[in-house]
């Protein structure tokens, strides 16, 4: 490798901060994913997202000042005083997505607060979306209050759901009166495989209730912290009346967009000869929240 | 004279009034609890005993409420909205809106003269436009629900929810409690969520005074305080404002006995003339 290669090899970096879990990626020009970390947001770690960064750049080999670009998004991305560049999370998941599954044409993300249904065209362009962010039910919000009450981990619920064999109907929407409904059938002696199989479905309809309200079409594909729970996939799957596509790694999708779109911006500003715009970059604490 | 039995078998609490000519002979009040037939024949049980009365002593006995079904002991049934009506009529017969504040959802009711329905509005598929989402945050606070009115009152500024949802608000209040915010300013922005999410439900059937609460929420004096502002019209609050719904039902039970009984007078009467007739 000569010393000319070396210093025109360009990186680019995508931050997710989203409410639950912070999201970095790092992609080289060949769109080749050099790295990966993903770490809770919690409220004590929230201004870290400096620290998540450091461990990308240490599992990259590479140092700062060698990211060409960086794109944050999700929740918190406003205040990250080590982005070039916000973009909008719907915008980075529909990038993210299409990289994965080209001929995605809807795309279902449940995070940890909020759930969106993403409509692409042919190019892989956002072209409509419907967002719950007001809402805990239909959310990963929704799961945790009820493995917490449960007393289940919640990455053991999507398993234990496939057990079920007679899933209970949980009729409440909201996610306090569905606790309270989970109760109810707990004390009749209801098994708690068909309770989380419930929960489960109950999420699915809401989530299938926002994707009607775009005209589905397939390819359709799944991401955000809820798809990783297989009983939920498999529950709107189900709902829906067809298979969903669910990536490997179903969290990424917002960072690895914000790196490509990162990446296209680059290209995009040599390509017209014009210097890239970039902020002041101090990799600092980010002021998450005001 | 008889004596009517009203039952409210409430999600939180089970509610049970005995009238003799409108007047309150004897209530109770036990919590619901997850085997609400049970609640029910206790409820009665303790009922007659406090009024010295046994069940052959009753007229009708007419239940509401969200578990309604389960006092089978009842000639009939009628919704909690019916109930709620008739009863303010009976307290306030100068009322023509009732903001119906319950443990797990929320009614406007538009009532005419006579105590009727003319129109109504609830709210009972999410927790923050209920008493539940003042559970949720006095649960946070580690205070009682019997305290939230006269600390809710001290708050000098009420914080801002940024969520309408229990389950966000719940997140964002124990934020505020971290930055040391006073539980009061907490309590009062719960009050004005509230009372936002009632304003909301007025808009779809109107005011017009005079203009009553009931349910628990009416015992809260601070939410009482914001709705009052918010709405700029003083409101009307029962003594017990949780035992309006059953009161309502004693009442209408005793409009439909004695409305069996005219009709009982009025079909012997048609009896008796037709065979008058043929005579």
């Amino acid at each position: 490798m000569t010393e000319k290669t070396m210093t025109d090899r360009r990186y680019f970096a995508g931050l997710d901060l989203g409410s639950t879990m912070t999201k970095v990626i790092i992609v080289n020009d060949n769109e080749k994913v050099l790295a990966r970390v993903e770490s809770h947001t919690g409220a004590e770690h929230r201004r870290l997202a400096n620290k998540v960064m450091e461990e990308a750049l240490q599992q990259a080999k590479i140092p700062f000042d060698a990211v060409t670009y960086i794109v944050a998004t999700g929740y918190g991305r406003i205040n990250v005083p080590f982005a070039d560049r916000q973009i909008t999370e719907l915008t980075c998941h529909a990038r993210g997505v299409a990289s994965f599954f080209p001929k995605v044409r809807t795309a279902l993300d449940i995070g940890g607060q909020d759930a969106k249904g993403l409509k692409l065209d042919a190019g892989g362009k956002l072209v409509n979306f419907v967002m719950n962010d007001r809402c805990a039910a239909g959310t990963g919000r929704f799961l945790e209050v009820i493995a917490k009450m449960l007393g289940i981990p919640l990455e053991d619920l999507g398993s234990l759901s496939l057990k079920s064999k007679n899933k209970v109907n949980i009729s409440s929407t909201c996610t306090i009166f569905a606790q309270q409904e989970v109760n109810g059938r707990l004390s009749e002696g209801a098994p708690i495989e068909d309770i989380v199989a419930g929960i489960h479905d109950a999420i699915a309809r809401r989530a299938v209730a926002i994707l009607k309200r775009l005209k589905i079409e397939p390819e359709i594909v799944f991401t955000g912290g809820v798809a990783k729970n297989i009983g939920v996939v498999k529950a709107v799957g189900e709902n829906l009346g067809r298979e969903v596509l669910v990536p490997a790694d179903p969290l990424i999708s917002g960072a690895l967009g914000a790196g490509l779109l990162g990446k296209e911006i680059a290209a995009k500003a040599r390509a017209e000869g014009k210097s890239l715009p970039k902020a002041e970059r101090r990799l600092a604490e980010a002021t998450f929240f005001t | 004279m008889a004596y009517y039995l009203g039952i409210d078998i409430g999600s939180s609490t089970s509610k049970g009034i005995i009238t003799r000519d409108g007047k309150t002979v004897a209530e109770h009040l036990l919590i619901s609890g997850i085997n609400y037939r049970e609640t029910a024949e206790k409820l009665r049980r303790e009922l007659l005993d406090k009024a010295g009365l046994s069940p052959e002593d009753i007229a009708c006995t007419v239940a509401t409420g969200h578990g309604a079904g389960n006092a089978a002991y009842a000639d009939q049934q009628v919704t909690d909205t019916r109930g709620c009506a008739r009863g303010i009529n009976s307290i306030f017969p100068e009322a023509r809106t009732i903001i119906d504040i319950q443990a797990q959802s929320s009614q406007i009711i538009r009532v005419n003269e006579r105590g009727q329905v003319t129109n109504f509005v609830a709210s009972e598929k999410c927790a923050a436009g209920s008493g539940r989402f003042l559970e949720v945050i006095a649960n946070v606070l580690q205070i009682d629900l019997s305290e939230i009115g006269a600390l809710s009152l001290k708050s000098k500024s009420p914080i801002s929810f940024t969520t309408s949802c229990a389950v966000f608000g719940e997140s964002e209040a124990i934020s505020r409690v971290a930055e040391g915010i006073p539980k009061e300013d907490i309590l009062a922005g719960v009050h004005r969520a509230l009372a936002d999410k009632i304003d909301a439900l007025i808009g779809r059937v109107g005011l017009e005074e005079k203009c009553a609460v009931s349910g628990g929420g009416g015992m809260d004096t601070g939410l009482i305080k914001t709705l009052e502002e918010n709405l700029r019209t003083k409101l009307l609050v029962p003594p017990r404002p949780r035992m309006v719904t059953a009161r309502g039902a004693a009442i209408l039970a005793q409009d439909i006995n004695e409305r069996g009984a005219a009709a009982e007078n009025k079909q012997e009467r048609i009896s008796r003339g037709s065979l008058g007739g043929e005579l």
